[in-house]
């Protein structure tokens, strides 16, 4: 790797690790002020930022390409992704991972442990969160897979992208804060709450078995949206400037 | 001035050619706010509580004020100086009669105008819908300190964006990675667009208050929601206004030697 492309790599790096600090920091301060945020202790409101990190961190680890996809389609260059041998919709979502949140990844796992352990789950508790994580990450996901489809349907990718991640953005807190309607379009239209509250709502002992087949429910109705919405989108692929 | 007036007016339309990707900006401002918003609106919920100063009614007119300053402040071209120079495009410019800062800032006060008519929209939409209690300034001397504030930011801020567009001089890769860790995190932080700076513990505090970056949102919210006054609004005027004589200087300074080592790479 050249010097150059190093540099650039530890700015970045160095961007990451600040923004999260100060967002860290910002919690820590506010709860010092003030015990309870929507009646959630400092501790627990710490861990649905972290949850909400470990989610955003990894898709973004795993779905970089997607950031690349505008130019495959804008050059035609989607067409030599069409003819190998490969599936298009793996190479274009996972087609390559972003180091630098390789590096993140490991730390904010162990702040996300050692958070969850002041919260003195039960192990159901805990099965439960893993399992609601996971499908965190299949909504997730989705919404990329969805973000290909409309980026193919209508040449914008960079602004949706953006917009994805101000919406997960809002899950940085209980999703309980935001006033109606706000609150049931982050919970149903969007599954923002589902994707990121939940899992951490369920670590606190504060979901039921039906909560956690409802999540389960939209996690594969999202997935099955997202796979249908990319076979139309497929069909309508123009192969521009090829 | 008629030259300029030109660049203001064909970089207003411009922005026009854009349009979808102009008003997913703006929705992505809104969502900016909103987050704030709720956050502030839930920690105050109890309409008696007093924290760090601040009310339920001026805690909120000062995330509505972000709104207005954020889109004063900014909203911001000059960004782009950095690809001219990691591409070599800043040729073209140093050979039209023209100053080039001159340029950029007309450009800047173009994207600022068109923001703002947005950012005013969005505020009395979201006004009308979330129905905040508002804290009005009524002082005449107040609002027109408030306006010395704003100048003095987007001043510090046009040359805070040049200062690190001149980065690409001596290392074009890291033009963008420079953006995102000073315009993206430390002024979202640092400015005050999040939480007042007056939550953080008094000796960080200061040391933040030392930086250019509070008098960008910070301060002249501040100033408007009349919480500084007397001798701390004229030490902080004093500071914001060292602080752009000292990045102007700096600029200068910089500049000078950037296009000294400038080889118009790419061209």
């Amino acid at each position: 790797m050249v010097i150059g492309q190093k540099l650039a790599l530890s700015v970045f790096l160095i961007g990451k690790i600040i923004r999260f600090i100060f967002f860290f920091g910002f919690l820590y301060f506010l709860l010092l002020g003030n015990t309870t945020l929507a009646g959630y202790t400092g501790n627990q409101v710490i861990f649905f930022f972290l949850t909400f990190n470990l989610i955003d961190v990894i898709t973004q680890f795993l779905f970089r390409e997607v950031y690349n996809f505008r130019p495959m389609i804008i050059n035609g260059d989607f067409d030599l992704v069409l003819v190998k041998p490969i599936s298009a919709l793996f190479r274009v979502l996972m087609g390559g991972a972003d180091v630098i949140d390789l590096i993140t990844i490991p730390p904010l796992i162990i702040l996300t442990i050692y958070f969850g352990i002041l919260l003195h789950p039960s192990v159901l508790s805990t099965l439960y969160y893993v399992l609601l994580l996971a499908n965190g990450f299949l909504i997730a996901t989705a919404f990329h897979i969805i973000i290909l489809s409309f980026a193919i349907v209508t040449l914008e990718i960079d602004h949706m992208v953006m917009i994805y991640r101000d919406l997960t953005s809002l899950g940085r807190l209980p999703i309980e804060i935001y006033g109606q309607p706000l609150q049931a379009f982050l919970t149903y239209l969007v599954p923002v709450g589902i994707m990121i509250s939940l899992p951490a709502k369920a670590m606190m002992g504060l979901v039921g078995p039906a909560g956690i087949l409802t999540a389960l429910l939209v996690g594969a109705i999202a997935l099955f949206i997202a796979f249908r919405f990319w076979n139309y989108a497929l069909t309508k692929y123009s192969s521009a400037s090829s | 001035m008629r030259k300029y007036w030109s660049v203001f007016k064909i970089s207003f339309e411009q922005e026009f050619a854009y349009r979808l990707n102009f008003i997913l900006w703006r929705v992505r401002n809104v969502f900016q706010i909103l987050l704030t918003y709720f956050l502030w609106s839930t920690v105050f919920s109890n309409p008696q509580t007093q924290i760090f100063g601040y009310d339920r009614a001026k805690i909120l007119t000062y995330v509505f004020g972000i709104m207005i300053v954020r889109a004063l402040v900014l909203s911001a071209r000059a960004m782009d100086v950095s690809s001219d120079v990691a591409r070599g495009d800043l040729s073209n410019y140093l050979l039209k009669p023209m100053s080039y800062f001159k340029y950029w800032f007309t450009r800047d006060i173009s994207s600022k105008a068109l923001n703002l008519i947005f950012a005013a929209v969005e505020f009395i939409a979201l006004f009308v819908i979330l129905r905040p209690p508002f804290f009005f300034q009524g002082s005449v001397v107040t609002l027109f300190v408030f306006l010395a504030s704003i100048i003095l930011a987007v001043l510090i801020y046009f040359f805070l964006l040049f200062l690190i567009s001149s980065i690409p001089f001596w290392a074009p890769e890291i033009g963008w990675g420079s953006h995102f860790l000073v315009t993206v995190v430390i002024i979202e932080a640092l400015s005050g667009s999040l939480f007042p700076i007056n939550i953080l513990p008094v000796g960080l505090q200061s040391i933040v208050m030392a930086t250019p970056f509070p008098y960008l949102i910070y301060f002249p919210v501040e100033v408007y929601l009349g919480n500084i006054g007397g001798n701390a609004l004229i030490g902080g005027l004093m500071v914001a206004a060292a602080w752009t004589g000292v990045l102007w200087l700096s600029l200068n300074f910089i500049w000078q030697k950037g296009l000294k080592v400038y080889q118009a790479i790419g061209r």
